[in-house]
């Protein structure tokens, strides 16, 4: 991608998000240690990373069809689930060691049966997610923490321990703090890191050992600092949605000036704003606590929506934003009547909002360009 | 102060020429296959037209719709959400809503009184609704662009042509032509999906009067009625021809910069 | 094509509370005058059959007088659904009215396709569920009645879960009371006893919330009837084993779903209803009679989903007419039947819990993973003899979207042909009723049927 950051740790992270396997993860497994792939920000990498695996968040980066997963899924599916199983039955995912699937969505938890079915992953298992935030969902979803652990100990033949588990907390947290420090710096008049760059930069903290990963930022902030900052733009505009990894999405939206400055979407602030609990005592319950109720919520949760709106408009103030793009995937539910709701709310707030329908592999460049520009026009700027 | 505007769009290609608040030329020509060539062709008949020598007569242009990127002699350009609003308002000041019916898509603007978009809708992904799916139809009655506009070709029972997609309302008209059904009534057909799908934008973005159609397929009689009919109101006709409003919005926004500049 | 009214379109919280009941009563009241016509047209007809309607219709409409006159005198009444155990809230004696029962219902209803459009005006994606769109735009323009407290509904799909933040984001509907049963993702003990305990979350709930109190020996009572209702249904459905099969779609397939879970669960009319039901099959059995007099049966099929109810009277009919093809099972008409061991109120939640999470239709196949499309298709298959399956492919179903190839590969190993249409149940603009018919006339040609 195109990127003013003179920084080798930024080009490594650039890189891996840009594919699916990177050197590090080639050197990972060329050392013998496993890579389990996941869907969703609710499944609990720091079970993963306390069992000494590499969570691989799935992604259908560079998928250029889906015709061998037509046949599981229909032309009313979301593109995302179909182009990342069309990748895997391409066997671009034969590196992984398992998958952890997850009840998100209507789409992407078939994923889970169509995968069980026609593919031969060593471990592949399925979480069960409340769609609600109450006491007994925390309680509910410490039992599933806790099953996950003992299968996938079970697989690898390691005992997840609390011990381990508060050390992968610790390690996870760090990486959302290095994260959200990355974010502080796009609260300045003139950001050095662009929307598409900061993107690139959170896809790749799925996709590479954690060590390495913590160790890229930290090298990654302090080359910001000698990086000039962005000017000359349009407006500051806060991208709002799901399962968007690709940069150049964005990017797209920063060619016509709209610098993305922040975002609520799944690769985003929703995992490292808020970091999990270290002082509680039980890990498990530390997570179970996270992933339900702690973390910036998403649109399966029922009664969140106050909550995720109040967390738009926090953004908002924060970051000087001015104006929210709201962008869904075409068939997707949640964010149909969650962009509904949100539209209606930032009207009542006085702030500007577009919703944007894409794809998940970005095509129609000319259609999202016309949109994001009559956006920055009407905003008067 | 001589700008131009030039709106580059899939179908056809229009240029005008502005001096101060008056039209010294325009002119509208079919699309070629390269956006630049379009937009030169399109300027230069119109520097002609205003009787200027050459392009660099003017002081500012602005390019605007779907090739508005390729138009060289551009100064910047302007989506054309933005233009159509400012044309519009500028051929009239009480209009606050403009269906814009292109050659490959339409869309629906509201605007304040100062001619300013407050929100917009569009249908760019498929032909429903747009000058594609006329030219579509045409072809299957055999009656030509006119044919399917003309007012006394109208029939008073519209038949139901209820395909959400242009490629199945074609089989539909077909089976309907076969059917015996009057072709009048088919005309009135198409030209009544068309206003519902039209309509429902409308509703979705907010219906203000005075409301006003531009782009190629604005000078569909039919159309215009059948949705007159929808809305319940009466569409206002814009004292210049509609599938201007683009380059003239652009023309004046060219007006503006430069004299802000 | 004229200009639709408006009116009917303002935003419910412009209006005062009074003006606001007015409206939505005037909507519900529409919806119980459509029944009552449908009702008039039933005791036409002198035919067991007939009976059968008019009785249905009756208890309906009971049913709905219920939530006017609540309305009306202020009295207690909930929104809920018939997964989100009605036999509690029979037991509880709280009338309640489904807040999908427009599509799920009365989707031959004249108004249904300017409702349609409503919703489409709301600027709500087309590729959302037609069944979920109704009932946001009817809640956003006021023309739902406003209960004392909702039962909420996180299931089956993404779609509901939604329908239920909509509810809680419209002023009108923000300080109404709501709890939602969470439904696990698994179908073990566990998931079971999880989700009784939700039952008794929502109990406490409702007495909090309406003051009406739950008393065990009611909720035995109702779950005895219910126990009785189920046993004849389990009945009756043997009778549609029968070649022919005694009833097609008009009678008896989701018919009984409704009598059973739609209106009042556990309740004598429905056992009588049932009784009747199974009296008329038995007859038409013992005399080898099929569904339709004038059509004999040459295609058995199983529709594996509710009803096209946007454009039921005018496909159905014609199945049997152009092609012999009776319904004979249905997704709604059949799931397992097992009953309430009601010997504490330990096993009543157990077993209410297993029942609505577990065995209700719809629910049953999508809410988890997808082994019941499978197994439940298998099943049927087998029981009732049928010579094709036939998945709708409604638009808002999208996990069932993502299990069409298991369906396909379930019927290829069963030996069964499989057809997957794609349209809409409820909005006939979607996919014609002529293209529908088209398909699967081709379908019953490629395949040899009939």
């Amino acid at each position: 991608m195109e990127t003013n950051i003179k920084s080798k740790a930024f080009e490594e992270l650039a890189g891996a998000a840009a594919g699916l396997m990177n050197p590090a993860i080639e050197a990972w497994k060329a050392a013998g240690r496993k890579v389990v792939g996941y869907f969703c920000s609710h499944v609990p990498v720091e079970v993963m990373t306390a069992a000494g695996v590499l969570p691989f968040r799935m992604r259908g980066t560079g998928s250029t069809g889906t015709e061998l997963a037509d046949a599981s899924f229909s032309s009313i599916n979301c593109s995302f689930p179909k182009h990342t199983f069309n990748q895997a039955l391409r066997g671009e995912f034969d590196f992984l060691d398992g998958l952890i699937c997850i009840s998100s969505c209507d789409h992407v938890r078939r994923i889970y049966d169509n995968w069980k079915q026609q593919l031969s992953t060593p471990y592949l298992t399925v979480m069960s997610l409340p769609k609600k935030n109450g006491q007994a969902q925390v309680d509910w979803y410490y039992e599933e923490i806790n099953i996950l652990r003992a299968g996938l100990g079970e697989f690898l033949g390691v005992e997840i321990t609390d011990d381990r588990l508060r050390d992968a907390i610790q390690q996870v947290n760090e990486t959302r703090r290095l994260q959200r420090q990355m974010y502080e710096l796009r609260k300045r008049d003139r950001p050095p890191i662009s929307g598409a760059e900061a993107l690139a930069v959170m896809v790749a903290g799925n996709s590479l050992p954690r060590e390495r990963y913590n160790d890229l930022l930290r090298t990654l902030l302090a080359d910001l600092e000698n990086t000039p900052g962005r000017s000359g733009y349009r407006a500051r505009l806060m991208i709002v949605g799901s399962e968007l990894d690709d940069p150049e999405y964005l990017q797209v939206i920063e060619d016509q000036g709209g610098l993305v400055v922040t975002d609520s979407i799944c690769f985003g602030t929703r995992t490292m704003w808020v970091d999990c609990s270290e002082t509680e005592p039980d890990p498990v319950r530390a997570l179970a606590r996270y992933y339900i109720q702690e973390r910036p919520a998403c649109p399966r949760m029922n009664g969140a929506q106050p909550a995720r709106a109040k967390f738009v408009q926090d953004m908002v103030k924060e970051f000087a934003v001015d104006g929210v793009v709201g962008e869904r995937m075409l068939f997707c539910d949640f964010w149909c009547a969650e962009h509904y709701m949100n539209k209606a709310d930032l009207k009542e707030a006085g702030i500007p909002f577009i919703q944007i329908d894409r794809e998940y592999i970005l095509s129609g460049k000319g259609q999202l360009q016309t949109r994001i520009q009559a956006f920055l026009e009407t905003m008067g700027r | 102060m001589v700008v131009g505007g030039c709106d580059v769009g899939s179908t056809t290609g229009k240029a005008v020429i502005l001096d101060g608040t008056s039209i010294l030329s325009h002119f509208i020509i079919p699309s070629t296959t390269k956006p630049e060539t379009t937009a030169r062709l399109a300027m230069d008949e119109a520097v002609k037209g205003a009787g200027l020598s050459s392009l660099d007569d003017l002081a500012y242009v602005v390019g605007t719709g779907y090739g508005r990127l390729k138009v060289p002699f551009a100064n910047e350009n302007v989506s054309e959400i933005t233009c159509h609003a400012r044309g519009a308002h500028w051929m009239n000041p009480a209009v606050r809503t403009v269906v814009d019916i292109g050659g490959q898509d339409c869309k629906v603007i509201s605007l304040d009184a100062k001619g300013k978009v407050v929100e917009f809708a569009m249908n760019d992904r498929c032909a429903a609704g747009t000058g594609r799916f006329f030219e579509a139809m045409a072809r299957v009655l055999n009656c030509g662009l006119d044919g399917i506009s003309s007012l006394e070709n109208q029939g008073a029972n519209p038949a139901t042509i209820s395909s959400q997609c242009s490629v199945f309302a074609e089989s539909e008209v077909i089976t309907l032509i076969n059917e015996g059904i009057d072709v009048t009534n088919i005309i009135a057909g198409i030209n009544g999906a068309v206003a519902n799908r039209l309509f429902a934008m409308v509703r979705r973005v907010g219906l203000t009067q005075e409301l006003v159609l531009t782009g190629g397929c604005s000078k569909n009689d039919g159309l215009a009625k059948a949705l007159e009919r929808r809305l319940g109101i009466a569409v206002t006709t814009l004292p210049q021809d509609p599938q201007l409003t683009g380059a003239v919005g652009a023309a004046l926004i060219a007006s503006e910069k430069k004299s802000s500049n | 094509m004229e200009a639709i009214d408006y009116n009917m379109g303002t935003a419910a919280h412009d209006l005062t509370t009074l003006e606001r009941k007015d409206k939505a009563l005037a909507r519900y009241k529409k919806e119980r005058d459509w029944f009552a016509f449908l009702l008039e047209a039933a005791e036409m007809m002198d035919t067991p059959e007939g009976k059968l309607q008019v009785k249905l219709l009756n208890i309906l409409l009971d049913s709905k007088e219920k939530v006017i006159s609540s309305v009306m005198n202020d009295t207690p009444f909930v929104a809920a659904y018939f997964c989100t155990a009605p036999e509690i809230l029979n037991a509880m004696n709280l009338p309640w009215f489904m807040i999908m029962e427009t599509p799920f219902l009365a989707a031959s209803a004249p108004y249904l396709l300017d409702d349609l459009r409503g919703a489409e005006e709301m600027g709500l994606g087309t590729d959302l569920c037609s069944a979920i769109r109704l009932p946001m735009y009817y809640i956003e323009s006021g023309l739902m009645p406003v209960p004392s407290a909702v039962v909420g509904l996180l299931s089956p799909c993404d779609g509901t879960t939604m329908l239920q933040q909509v509810l809680q984001h419209n002023p009108a509907w923000k300080n109404v009371p709501l709890f939602a049963p969470d439904p696990p993702y698994t179908s073990d003990e566990r998931a079971i006893r999880y989700f009784a305990n939700e039952l008794r979350t929502m109990v406490s709930f409702l007495e909090e919330k309406t003051g009406r109190k739950m008393d065990m020996h009611r909720l035995r009572e109702v779950c005895e009837e219910s126990n009785r209702t189920y046993k004849l249904w389990q009945e009756y459905n043997e009778l549609r084993r029968a070649v022919p099969c005694p009833h097609g779609w008009e009678i008896g397939g989701a018919q009984a779903f409704a009598v059973s879970q739609c209106f009042v669960a556990g309740d004598p009319r429905c056992t009588d209803w049932f009784e009747q039901l199974l009296e008329c099959g038995e007859i038409k059995v013992k005399e080898g009679r099929g569904a339709n007099e004038y059509c004999p049966e040459k295609i058995r099929i199983l529709w594996f989903d509710i009803m096209p109810y946007g454009w039921v009277f005018e496909f159905m009919p014609w199945l049997e007419q152009e092609w012999g093809a009776i319904l004979v099972m249905d997704m709604f008409s059949n799931f397992p039947y097992t009953l309430i061991d009601t010997s504490s109120e330990e096993t009543m939640f157990h077993d209410l819990a297993k029942r609505n999470l577990m065995d209700v239709p719809m629910i049953r196949q999508a809410r988890g993973t997808a082994e019941n499309f499978s197994s439940d298709i298998a099943r049927m298959v087998k029981d009732y003899k049928i010579d094709c399956v036939i998945w709708p492919g409604h638009m808002g179903h999208k996990d069932g979207a993502a299990t069409a190839g298991i369906m396909r590969e379930t019927c290829r190993g069963l030996g069964v042909p499989f057809l997957h249409i794609g349209l809409d149940l409820f909005d006939k603009r979607y996919t014609s009723v002529d293209e529908v018919k088209d398909k699967v006339s081709e379908f019953f040609r490629g395949m040899g049927l009939g």
